[in-house]
């Protein structure tokens, strides 16, 4: 035991000797700074305890064990990191030029080098919702992913998520057309199963050497539970396991007239429970049918909807946020990236639904643990309590005022960003070119210093000649 | 058989009577024996000799003899090529060639994955191309169709020189061609990553599923004969790892998954073909996976804009710690007797080289699976080499004679091409 334990710390300090690099600390705790865990109430100044990736502690008081690595952040807020909860950013392209392709999975097209997860990071993201555009019928499949990674299989938290649907029209089609492939779609599926569970029934009986002695609508109705996830084809795999409940579906609503049809064809084909409603800015006017059924939603990029009375000319503005949590709705807070205001911070988001009206803690969460409970993410990720995966951002201040920033994130209790150190950040800030002119200036005065001390001494080179014949000539004279 | 032989006879007879023109005789074709006495050979052989006043002795189409010229006496009825300052290298070794055939079959549309299809069928014997690359001291080439959709057929193995089609090959096919991502995006209305890597895997997955089929038949496991596929039957030797898989990538996210797919979960021999732009990132990812050879160009370098710099691509992979490194011309793109300058851009741009000279011609050699044939200097090996002024690295030198399987094919002093 003793000669393994001194091998492996040769090992790790050899290694470490190569690299000249510390080791992740197993352990961080957090001291002295004020914590907002979302679940609970704030801290002033405490401690939080991060080992082995997962939160162990927070509180006022925290023993730290003697082998953890101590960060002092008095002065900072601890938060837990944001999530971003619908972004097909990092792909390729938003989508397939396919109506329906459920067959296919963002896992393929994600790309670790993409800047919009750096950006994510900059901006406190720690978990980011990567799913298919709005463009289509039915989509690929989702995931969860840390935005950071060599591949997408290290980034991703949890696979899998959705599958992505639209009730809004694909370019090129009405919503006449959209919603007869969404129909093709599933009855396509009920068919292919019939089928398959005949098929199947008559398979296990042959098994028996016995031949099918039933209705082929009973030996269906028999076959259907015979059926295994390895009899289905990839065109069918991921609708059946929506049907199963195995994964969800986020449907897109563009507008209000979509919400229906989105709900109707959840209804139908036994996924509703199962549903999140992804929604444009005009989708909010079907907040009653979006309350009747209670399900959550993600809100627009675009918090504020406007609306020119078409005879008055009067502008008539509406705060979706403000709306949807009025309906006592769960809705999660997507930040705009393209947008060149604000809109790309989700803090900013949350700090709009506050002016709006939104409780404080009410729009904390909308950025945090709302899309963590609609991602079924929600025990891991969130908030900071103990238990969860050690996913924290410090900030210089208060998440919604607008002069904090993002001083470092820790994902799994890593060091992922450190503001310090973003090169980028401080060239788009022009940080770098003012500490270069900075730079410049302080040579040039010193070399003009130089230069005078230089020009002083040389003067005085020159005086000294005369002073010494000054000293000479008396002297020479006194000889 | 009789005909040929007759005129090699004839040949021979030729040769004996006007013995002045025999070293400067082109397209004479005729296997003899030569022997060069050079100021450097450079061998590129396990241990990376390089010889001064050396001398190579061909012989059947063989290297027969690599020493110090102090060592070797020239034996009688040896044509002597005497070079005291010249440098005698092996023929160069091209990975990525699209121009040994006729130009006008680049590849065939059919569908997004087109098992089946061969290059093969476009190779043409004594092409401009061909011609061309072996004044620039090219000798093999792998010719591949193009990247206009994610699987465009099997390449062939040629050398770039022969009367008929069975002259030229040495194997076909010599690899399946791979599109992994750019270029097969314009396909139908349009394709993106998630479709294509998909479609790609199932086609890959259903000649697997061929493979294993006759595997299990060939093992004893099912008495039942599968029935033959020509559509499927070529990836059999892809799986063995018999033939690699050249696959055109480049990019962060398109090289990574490439050794993620086809590497690392379908257990193919991937070469990465052009490996250009950023690609060089993911060097920790190829190394992880130990057997992948990189074979980079067209394109020597990338401005990075987020450093704002320009990066020379081969040294990058080579400070990323890859090493199975090679250059290509992905001719006619980069024409194919400039392979020596694209290795020395790549010095230009930060690479070493003797690691690109090495990266024309053994690595590439390694990297074609024909290092027991060519892309060095050692006995037994086919008799292809490039008689240069200097360093094939430098380009002011050229190359002033080369010869394949012991045939003159090039010589700069009856008429030189560039």
């Amino acid at each position: 035991m003793n000669t393994k334990r001194i091998l492996l710390t040769c090992c790790l300090l050899g290694l470490g000797a190569a690299h000249s690099e510390a080791v992740p600390p197993a352990k961080v705790a957090f001291e002295g700074g004020r914590i907002i865990p979302v679940v609970g109430e704030e801290i002033a100044k405490g401690t939080l305890l991060i080992e082995h990736g997962k939160i162990t502690a927070v509180g006022k008081k925290v023993e730290i064990p003697y082998d953890a690595m101590v960060i002092d952040v008095s002065g900072k807020v601890l938060f837990p990191g944001m999530i971003s909860p619908h972004t097909w950013r990092g792909l390729d392209r938003p989508n397939e030029n396919l109506p329906v392709a459920p067959y296919l999975d963002v896992y393929d097209a994600i790309d670790p080098s993409s800047l919009s997860f750096e950006d994510a990071l900059r901006d406190g993201v720690l978990a980011v919702h990567v799913i298919q555009g709005n463009n289509c019928v039915i989509g690929g499949v989702s995931r969860v992913v840390r935005p950071i990674g060599r591949t997408p299989d290290e980034m991703t938290i949890k696979p899998s998520i959705a599958l992505k649907l639209s009730t809004s029209p694909k370019t090129g089609s009405e919503r006449m057309s959209q919603m007869a492939a969404m129909r093709e779609a599933f009855l396509e599926l009920a068919y292919y199963l019939e089928n398959l569970a005949e098929a199947r029934y008559e398979a296990e009986l042959k098994k028996e050497n016995k031949e099918v002695d039933v209705h082929p609508e009973e030996a269906r109705t028999r076959g259907r539970e015979l059926i295994r996830d390895e009899d289905l084809d990839d065109k069918h795999r991921n609708l059946v396991k929506l049907k199963d409940g195995r994964v969800d579906a986020w449907i897109y609503c563009g507008a209000a007239t979509d919400v229906a049809p989105a709900i109707e064809t959840a209804k139908r084909n036994g996924f509703l429970e199962h549903t999140v409603l992804v929604l444009g800015t005009e989708a909010y006017r079907a907040v009653k049918e979006l309350r009747a059924v209670g399900r959550p939603v993600v809100l627009p990029e675009v918090l504020v909807h406007q609306e020119r009375d078409p005879i008055t000319g009067e502008l008539n503005e509406t705060f979706i946020p403000k709306v949807i949590h009025d309906a006592g709705l769960l809705y999660a807070l997507q930040p705009n990236p393209s947008s060149s205001l604000a809109e790309r911070f989700l803090t900013y988001q949350a700090a709009r639904c506050v002016r709006h009206g939104i409780p404080r803690r009410a729009a904390l969460k909308a950025i945090t643990l709302n899309p963590a409970k609609i991602l079924g993410i929600d025990d891991q990720l969130g908030s900071l309590e103990v238990g969860k995966t050690g996913n924290v951002v410090i900030l210089s201040g208060d998440p919604l005022d607008f002069n904090t920033w993002v001083e470092k994130a820790y994902i799994d209790g890593i060091l992922a960003y450190d503001r310090a150190k973003d090169e980028r950040l401080k060239v788009l800030l022009g940080l770098k070119k003012r500490q270069r002119e900075k730079e410049k200036q302080e040579k040039d005065k010193q070399e003009e210093e130089e230069k005078k001390e230089t020009g002083e001494q040389e003067e005085k080179k020159e005086e000294e000649p005369s002073k010494k014949k000054s000293t000479q000539s008396p002297s020479g004279e006194n000889r | 058989m009789t005909i040929n032989s007759t005129k090699r006879r004839l040949f021979s007879i030729v040769f004996a009577l006007v013995p002045w023109v025999s070293a400067s005789w082109v397209g004479a074709g005729e296997v003899g024996h030569l022997a060069f006495r050079v100021g450097k050979v450079i061998t590129m052989d396990n241990k990376n000799l390089v010889l001064n006043n050396a001398v190579v002795l061909v012989s059947g189409g063989e290297i027969e003899k690599v020493g110090l010229a102090r060592d070797i006496a020239i034996p009688e009825g040896y044509t002597l090529i005497d070079k005291p300052e010249h440098w005698l290298v092996p023929g160069l070794v091209e990975a990525h060639n699209h121009a040994a055939g006729s130009m006008g079959d680049l590849h065939d549309y059919v569908y997004l994955t087109n098992p089946g299809l061969r290059t093969l069928a476009a190779l043409a014997p004594e092409s401009e191309n061909a011609k061309r690359g072996r004044a620039g001291g090219v000798t093999t080439a792998l010719m591949i169709s193009g990247s206009g959709n994610n699987l465009s057929g099997f390449g062939t193995l040629t050398k770039l020189a022969g009367k008929n089609v069975d002259e030229m090959l040495i194997r076909s096919p010599g690899c399946v061609k791979i599109s992994q991502a750019g270029n097969p995006e314009r396909y139908w209305y349009g394709v993106g990553r998630s479709f294509m890597y998909y479609n790609l895997r199932q086609t890959l997955e259903k000649a697997l599923a061929y493979h294993r089929m006759w595997e299990r038949y060939e093992k004893g496991e099912t008495t039942k004969k599968p029935e033959f596929d020509l559509f499927w039957h070529d990836f059999r030797e892809v799986f063995d790892r018999e033939i690699i898989s050249l696959i055109h990538t480049q990019w962060y996210q398109v090289v990574m998954s490439s050794v993620d797919m086809l590497a690392k979960k379908l257990k193919m021999r991937i070469v990465l073909g052009h490996s250009t732009f950023e690609a060089y990132k993911t060097a920790p990812l190829v190394i992880e996976q130990g057997d992948i050879y990189t074979s980079n160009g067209p394109r020597q370098i990338y401005f990075d804009r987020r450093q704002r710099k320009i990066m020379g691509n081969a040294a990058r992979w080579w400070q990323g710690g890859v090493r199975k490194l090679g250059v290509n011309t992905d001719s006619p793109v980069v024409p194919q007797e400039e392979l020596s300058f694209q290795a020395a851009m790549a010095c230009h741009y930060g690479w070493r080289p003797y690691e690109a000279l090495r990266g024309i011609t053994r690595i590439p050699a390694e990297t074609l699976t024909l290092e027991n044939r060519v892309g060095s200097i050692e006995e037994g090996k086919d008799a292809d080499l490039g008689l240069w002024t200097g360093d094939p690295i430098d380009p002011r030198c050229a190359c002033e004679l080369t010869v394949i399987d012991g045939r003159i094919v090039y010589d700069a002093s009856v008429r030189r091409e560039f």
